[in-house]
């Protein structure tokens, strides 16, 4: 296949065009998608995925154009999956993170790709997994993706990404109270930005905050100790501190196997996430073409049979189909 | 109210229902403001007044009838057309044309090169050079500009914000080397860089050195510049971006509380300072709000000096300078124009302006040229000459309607101004973008008005002219005017004492970065002819530049259109396109080169995001390189350039050739929206650009357009 050439090339059209591939909702595309993304994971490459979430206006994008250019400066290749929510009402979007980007998207050696989420639970949108594997086959080093919202980390940090981070802004501290729970157990590093100016106090109290509240996880022996960091993002302070941390979780989770434990779970979830699509798509048309489904209906609601009869005939019938 | 006055009103609301058939209590409108206006006002309307003081005469507080006692019965107001295109020389020659047919002050226009500090030889300014003002690049040229204008006799107004410290700078050696001392200098320097970031986009360094060097400014010349305004503050940007006139009033002071406190965190007394703040007002189409306005400010900033502790009487009077609207202006047949801007210069006679701008009819196609630029300024001669307006002081006054209009608006502000000292003031304020966000949110009120036809522009919407007139236009050859530039610099630079050039650079790094007074240390350095370009990246090496994040505004387009045929229509087709394509389509708005003209790009988006596009959104200021890649990246289908600065014909080939050069199969196609002369149509289409959206266009009408577009080329490519 010519385009998994043009990938590993890295040719950023053929990047950009497979990546709209894997997100399209049209039948047709997601059986190439299938074949695409079998073939490139044949080809892996060595990128490390990290997923950056937390509340809308905490500095994501920000704290993602500050790393991103400390990160280039050092030669490392990165790529970017923005996720902006898609509006409810009119299902179209305002794909604005680029503007908090600037710097870091005229580099060479960064793809920036922004995803609307079109409604997607857990803030990822569809096609985000099988787009981390299109960056990994095309040679970055690092694959960063931004969503919004704290309520995803599970589906993220247990889905999709190498390493979890959430980042908070000073005086978040409330908030900690009701997602404690959640987010000690899914977040590798948590990130204070805005550690500037008049907030630096403010900023300092809410990362001993969250120091305190993770010190309560209970960490079974062989796995990579939570973080908490101090940045700022405006004023790229606290950058080189966040690498170490990220490069000191990856290499202890590689010794220990949690690295590639992690990542085989993740691949077993893919699987049965898309056996079962297939499977929904298949048993909808199904369900669709089944003219008794109606019929025994009209039966249960004449008093002829009881709903739980009904329910396991159409089933039957469905899988004998 | 007395008996006969009740009855009498009794008498009339019957009339006036039998002949409206509409209860008088449905008979009000709502402005834009969400001020309601009654078919009628009595005497009682101005009888519990909060702001006015029905007693109270011209020059005397709340100043609400004007800073002076005589008004324009002594002297007229100051006509002072803004201008300024190409090299110094041929707007020195421009100029001096002007003040042989009657203007009366000068107001100089840069070009955004020089307002956003590089210099003309610089790569990123390519296609911006001398092309929406005049290009400064040494004090060189300031001394050319100002060739045979005796600057201890013309008062000079220059709109600078960014670059101001070398520009001013510039200005003041200019006057030296004419041998006149600054202190005899007069005139205004903008120096309002709040709304800079909230509108007018040309800042360089974040907020908070910006706002030390608005302070500098005020200080400095509080001491050596008796006869020149430290600053304009200005809401003409606001109301241009598309503010209504609440917003424009109450920001406007609420930037110059903030300015007073800057100046005052200096040390000074407020009376050395406050006697030279000046103001800069936009006067659209609403007659009597617009007068009432200007009544308001003055009526407002009098409490607010007050307030501050000013006891010189000059300290609370506010001065101000007024433009007519130039976004109330329409390409589409054009001499309608000049009817807009005479009633629009009548508003701001009324209201009781210190000096005007008044427009040229062709404004939404390019610079004035000579002859459109003479007719606007006979406008204001007609008015000064032949109308009587000069005669008496404050004519309105006493009328129910305005006396009550004026307070009214004054409420308002003044709630608007409270809320954002709340928050801690305008610069905390701009900070966290709410007010760009609320001038954003008005704008886009407006243009859905417009385009549904509920706010009639004649000769756009409406009473369409079937046969356009053709119009000249100034054409400006930017290569030409770059290359004349660079040249001037070269031998500028050849010339100079290159050490000493080095030594007052590095002492202006030094005294950013201690925190000293910059406006005499960048003095020092133009005198030694550091360019203006040196001068602002020594202090970028100190603060750094700014980059703007910008929020959106996103459904009050579409609220408005809510079961609107056209609107669902459009609808439809992007939801059939998304079934069909697998995606929604997809378009990437930019703004490239040093154009800040952003409320197009930003309408136009949250309105295609209303109708079910993804729309990516570009920041400013990029280069025809960076889109490309974005655009690529982004696998979009389609590339809409918002350009008002007469930098297309550079910038738009430059990206055609940026798609090519990474993807030479690129199927992405672009169009153009924004003040393109019908002249380079022709050219654009030569570049392959598949449409082009001039000043006027119908967003939903545009974006059936772009989808029919996109639509074509994948039926075209399978
Ligand atoms: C408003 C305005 C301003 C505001 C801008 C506020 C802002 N944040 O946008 C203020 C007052 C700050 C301003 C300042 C300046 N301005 Co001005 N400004 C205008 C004005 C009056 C209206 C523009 C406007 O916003 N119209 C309303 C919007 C909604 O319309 P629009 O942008 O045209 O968009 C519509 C269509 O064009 C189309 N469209 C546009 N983009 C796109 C994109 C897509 C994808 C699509 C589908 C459609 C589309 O659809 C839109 C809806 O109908 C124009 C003259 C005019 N009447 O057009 C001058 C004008 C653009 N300005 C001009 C100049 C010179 C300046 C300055 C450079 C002056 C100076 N030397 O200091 C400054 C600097 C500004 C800067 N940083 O770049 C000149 C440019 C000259 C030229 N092109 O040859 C103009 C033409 C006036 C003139 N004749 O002199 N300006
Ligand atoms: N003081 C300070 N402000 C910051 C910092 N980082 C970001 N901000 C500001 O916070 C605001 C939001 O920044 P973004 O980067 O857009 O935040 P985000 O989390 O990506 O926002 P969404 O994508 O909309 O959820 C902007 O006004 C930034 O300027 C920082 O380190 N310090
Ligand atoms: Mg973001």
């Amino acid at each position: 296949m010519q385009l998994v050439e043009k990938i590993i090339k890295g040719e950023r059209a053929a990047i950009a065009k497979a990546i709209t591939l894997v997100e399209s909702s049209r039948e047709n595309d997601k059986k190439e998608s299938r074949k695409l993304i079998s073939e490139l994971l044949n080809k892996p490459g060595k990128s490390i995925r990290v997923g950056f979430s937390g509340p809308p206006g905490v500095g994501k994008s920000t704290f993602i154009e500050s790393f991103g250019r400390y990160l280039v400066e050092k030669n490392y290749k990165l790529g970017i999956l923005a996720i902006d929510p898609s509006s409810q009402i009119t299902g179209g979007s305002i794909l604005g993170d680029k503007t908090r980007m600037i710097e870091i998207s005229k580099n060479p050696n960064t793809f920036i790709r922004s995803t609307p989420s079109r409604g997607s639970l857990g803030g990822i949108s569809i096609g985000t997994r099988e787009a981390s594997i299109i960056l990994d086959a095309a040679g970055y080093d690092f694959i960063f993706i931004e969503t919004v919202g704290v309520g995803q980390s599970e589906t993220m940090a247990t889905n999709l990404v190498d390493i979890f981070s959430l980042i908070v802004g000073p005086g978040s501290g409330d908030e900690l109270q009701g997602i404690k729970k959640g987010i000690t157990e899914y977040a590798d590093i948590f990130i204070v930005n805005k550690n500037d100016g008049d907030l630096k106090s403010e900023a300092s109290k809410t990362a001993s905050d969250y120091k305190s509240a993770i010190s309560f996880y209970k960490k079974s022996n062989d796995t990579a100790d939570k973080e908490v960091l101090l940045v700022s993002a405006i004023e790229q302070t606290g950058m080189e501190k966040v690498i170490e941390t990220i490069q000191n979780i990856v290499s202890q989770n590689k010794k220990n196997k949690n690295f590639d434990d992690r990542r085989a779970k993740q691949f077993t979830y893919w699987i049965e996430e898309e056996v079962k699509e297939i499977i929904q798509f298949k048993i909808q048309k199904k369900i669709k073409a089944d003219s008794s489904i109606s019929q025994l209906s009209q039966k249960v609601m004449d008093g002829k049979i009881q709903m739980f009869e009904a329910i396991e005939a159409i089933t039957e019938n469905l899988q004998n189909k | 109210m007395k008996t006969k006055n009740i009855d009498n009103y009794t008498k009339w609301q019957k009339s006036f229902e039998r002949e409206t058939k509409i209860d008088l209590n449905e008979a009000s409108s709502e402005t834009d403001e969400g001020i309601e206006i009654k078919p009628v006002y009595t005497k009682a309307d101005i009888e519990n007044l909060s702001f006015v003081d029905n007693d109270s005469l011209p020059g005397q507080l709340p100043y609400t009838r004007g800073p002076k006692a005589s008004m324009y019965t002594n002297r007229p107001w100051t006509i002072r057309q803004y201008a300024g295109f190409s090299t110094a020389e041929e707007s020195n020659d421009f100029y001096k044309k002007n003040l042989k047919s009657g203007q009366k002050g000068l107001s100089v226009a840069f070009d955004l090169p020089t307002h956003r500090g590089y210099d003309s030889d610089d790569d990123l300014v390519m296609g911006d050079v001398g092309k929406a003002g005049v290009a400064i690049d040494t004090v060189e040229d300031m001394k050319i500009l100002f060739n045979d204008i005796p600057l201890d006799q013309m008062s000079v107004s220059m709109t600078m914000n960014g670059a101001v410290l070398p520009v001013l700078s510039s200005f003041i050696v200019a006057g030296e080397e004419q041998n006149v001392n600054q202190n005899l200098l007069s005139g205004t320097i903008q120096n309002d860089i709040l709304k800079e970031f909230m509108v007018r986009n040309t800042y360089i360094y974040p907020p908070d050195p910006s706002m030390k060097i608005v302070a500098d400014i005020i200080e400095f010349t509080s001491k050596e510049m008796p006869k020149f305004n430290s600053i304009s503050i200005s809401g003409y940007h606001m109301q241009e971006a598309g503010a209504d006139n609440v917003l424009e009033l109450a920001y406007t002071l609420a930037d110059g509380m903030e300015y007073v406190r800057a100046a005052l965190s200096k040390g000074l007394d407020i009376d050395d300072f406050a006697p030279r703040l000046s103001f800069f007002f936009a006067i659209g189409t609403d007659f009597f709000m617009e007068i009432a306005k200007l009544r308001a400010a003055r009526t407002l900033w009098y409490k607010i000096m007050k307030d501050f502790g000013a006891k010189n009487e000059k300290s609370l009077i506010l001065r101000t300078h007024c433009q007519t609207s130039g976004v109330s202006l329409t390409e589409k047949d054009p001499y309608n124009n000049i009817i807009r801007t005479s009633y629009e210069a009548l508003s701001a006679i009324l209201g009781g302006t210190q000096s005007l701008h008044t427009n040229s009819f062709d404004e939404a196609i390019a610079l004035p040229t000579d002859e459109s630029a003479r007719i606007a300024r006979n406008t204001q001669l007609i008015l000064q000459n032949e109308t009587g307006v000069t005669n008496t002081v404050d004519p309105l006054a006493g009328s129910y309607f305005i006396e009550s209009l004026t307070d009214e608006l004054s409420k308002k502000a003044w709630e608007v101004i409270e809320e954002i000292e709340s928050i801690g003031g305008m610069t905390k304020a701009v900070k966290a973008g709410v007010p760009k966000l609320k001038i954003e949110e008005s704008a886009t009120k407006k243009q859905a008005k417009v385009d549904s036809g509920s706010r009639v522009v004649v000769g756009v919407n409406k009473f369409k002219n079937p046969k356009e007139p053709k119009v000249d236009v100034r054409v400006i050859d930017n290569n030409r005017v770059r290359d004349d530039q660079i040249k001037k610099i070269n031998d500028v630079k050849a010339s100079r004492d290159q050490k000493a050039v080095d030594e007052s650079l590095a002492k202006l790094v030094t005294a950013a970065k201690e925190g000293s007074n910059l406006l005499a240390r960048s003095i020092d350095a133009i005198k030694n002819r550091a360019t203006v370009g040196e001068v602002s990246k020594a202090l970028e090496q100190v603060y750094g530049r700014h980059f703007a994040t910008s929020l959106s505004v996103s459904g009050v387009y579409g609220k408005h259109f809510e079961g609107d045929e056209d609107f669902m229509n459009v609808t439809k087709k992007v939801n059939i396109f998304e079934k069909e394509n697998g995606r929604r389509p997809r378009v990437l708005v930019v703004k490239m080169g040093q154009d800040g003209h952003d409320r197009g790009a930003k309408i136009v988006a949250t309105s295609f995001a209303d109708m079910g596009f993804d729309v990516d959104m570009g920041p400013l200021f990029q280069s025809p390189k960076d889109v490309a890649k974005d655009a690529i990246e982004n696998d979009v289908h389609a590339i809409g350039v918002s350009t008002l600065a007469a930098g297309h014909k550079t910038l738009v080939p430059e990206l055609m050739k940026s798609l090519k050069e990474i993807d030479p199969k690129s199927k992405i196609i672009v169009f153009v929206g924004g003040v393109i002369p019908e002249q380079d149509y022709n050219f654009l289409y030569k570049n392959n650009i598949s449409a082009i959206f001039g000043p006027g266009s119908n967003i939903i009408e545009s974006a059936e357009k772009v989808i029919d577009l996109i639509s074509d080329k994948i039926h075209k490519n399978n």
